[in-house]
């Protein structure tokens, strides 16, 4: 699958429709061969394949896309595994690919591959600067479009979108948290080196510079985790709370563990049946599988929790070390829909 | 002159729609819900048309299970094997 090309490379390969709206570097045999060789697998290794056309992702076949999105031949790996990761059937790619609500892939990178590839998990770490975030979490686009056929406007047919969807890839800032990182939390040792995707709506960023106290922390930031899609929305999943550093100081200073954080949120963002019913205060509410399971949910106050379960609220501390945020990332989880998949980088 | 690789699959080939019948009569239509609010009442006004203004031999309703979701094996084999037509509702 070798093309021939006189014209200008970079406008070529615009031709070619094979881009994401930004020029890629060209993907060289040379190379795509130096990728290849940094990931120690074969090239025509199947990593995967890629929904919603099942186009085959073998190892040369995203170091193609990789080296088009300017990473170095050492970010591979992470890439091959955030690739394994979203076509996971628990990531449910399909739907995140087709649907027209906004959702883009969350890369999270936890372990010492970090530092190693200069991933950013401090000051900045959603916006630009940093190449590896840059250019892995690109990659992992390219692959979806070039692989997947997951052409914006002819396949992906999301309404917004959002521009994560260019790139989204983080690190946790495990240096800085008072807590057991997220890939230890869903046991994996301190020394792997991990991915976690999420099919992530943009990040909403809480501010609250006053609260000193865990309570008051976490009743500003349930605020904004209750409008997640929709004020009524409920029975939703795997979502992640970021802490800045500052902030998880505070939580964890008053002895709470991420388990207590949960707890309170997932208690805390529960609301009355009567005040959820579709046409009050908003047109969409609970479903109407749910309704018909109340005699009269106009005056019904039985609680309803906007998450499925504490253990969807997945924690994790990152960002600047000055700044009392958080961020607050929504996934696009359904029931029965998309959840946080985890793969070890190897 | 460079040489460039193909970041596509070049093996996977894209899907074609089925063959379009010219008339729904006497065939069997199956109508699909994919779990969307409101889909089963755009499926209940196209059955009660398609009653009306062809004659099929049989209008058979299914649902997804979820609408995140493409259609579990086991569902598509069901429509696959026993219907000639299938008209899907989104809804919303």
């Amino acid at each position: 699958m070798v093309t021939q090309l006189e014209t200008d490379p970079i406008e070529a390969l615009y031709e070619r429709g094979v881009t994401d709206g930004l020029p890629v570097v060209p993907p060289t045999r040379e190379r795509v061969e130096r990728a290849v060789e940094a990931s120690g697998r074969a090239g025509d290794e199947l990593v995967a394949l890629v929904p919603p056309n099942y186009g085959r992702a073998t190892v040369e076949k995203i170091a193609v896309n990789a080296v088009m999105a300017g990473c170095r031949p050492e970010y591979l790996p992470v890439v091959l595994a955030a690739v394994e990761a979203v076509c996971d059937e628990a990531f449910d790619l399909h739907g995140v690919s087709a649907t027209t609500n906004a959702p883009a892939p969350l890369i999270v990178v936890n372990g010492p591959i970090r530092r190693a590839l200069d991933i950013n998990c401090g000051a900045g770490l959603f916006g630009p600067g940093w190449r590896a975030n840059a250019t892995i979490g690109r990659a992992l686009r390219l692959v979806c479009v070039n692989v997947g056929g997951a052409r914006p406007g002819v396949v992906s047919m999301s309404t917004f979108a959002h521009p994560g969807r260019y790139t989204y890839c983080i690190g946790e800032h495990e240096e800085a948290s008072p807590w057991d990182s997220l890939a230890v939390e869903h046991g994996f040792a301190p020394g792997d080196d991990t991915v976690a995707l999420l099919a992530a709506d943009a990040p909403i960023t809480v501010y609250d510079q006053r609260s000193r106290t865990a309570p008051d922390v976490l009743a500003t930031v349930a605020a904004s985790m209750a409008v997640i899609e929709h004020h009524k929305m409920t029975h939703w999943g795997d979502t992640l709370l970021v802490f800045s550093p500052e902030h998880a100081a505070v939580v964890a200073g008053d002895g709470w563990s991420k388990d207590d954080v949960r707890r309170f949120l997932f208690e805390r963002l529960q609301r009355p049946v009567h005040e959820l019913v579709p046409g009050k205060n908003g047109g969409d509410g609970l479903p109407e599988h749910v309704l018909r399971k109340f005699a009269d949910p106009e005056h019904d106050a039985t609680p309803i929790p906007k998450f499925r379960a504490p253990q969807h609220i997945k924690i994790l501390v990152a960002g600047g070390t000055a700044g009392r945020f958080s961020a607050v990332v929504p996934g696009w989880t359904f029931s029965k829909g998309s959840n946080l998949v985890m793969r070890r980088i190897r | 002159m460079t040489e460039y690789l193909d970041p596509t699959d070049s093996v996977a080939v894209p899907r074609k729609t089925a063959t379009r019948p010219s008339s729904l009569d006497g065939k069997v239509v199956t109508l699909l819900d994919i779990s969307k609010a409101k889909g089963d009442h755009l499926l209940d006004r196209l059955e009660e048309l398609l009653r009306e203004r062809a004659a099929p031999k049989a209008i058979v309703r299914k649902k997804k299970p979820t609408f995140a979701r493409p259609a579990p094996d086991p569902l598509r084999d069901e429509i696959v094997g026993a219907t000639d037509v299938l008209i899907e509702a989104l809804a919303d």
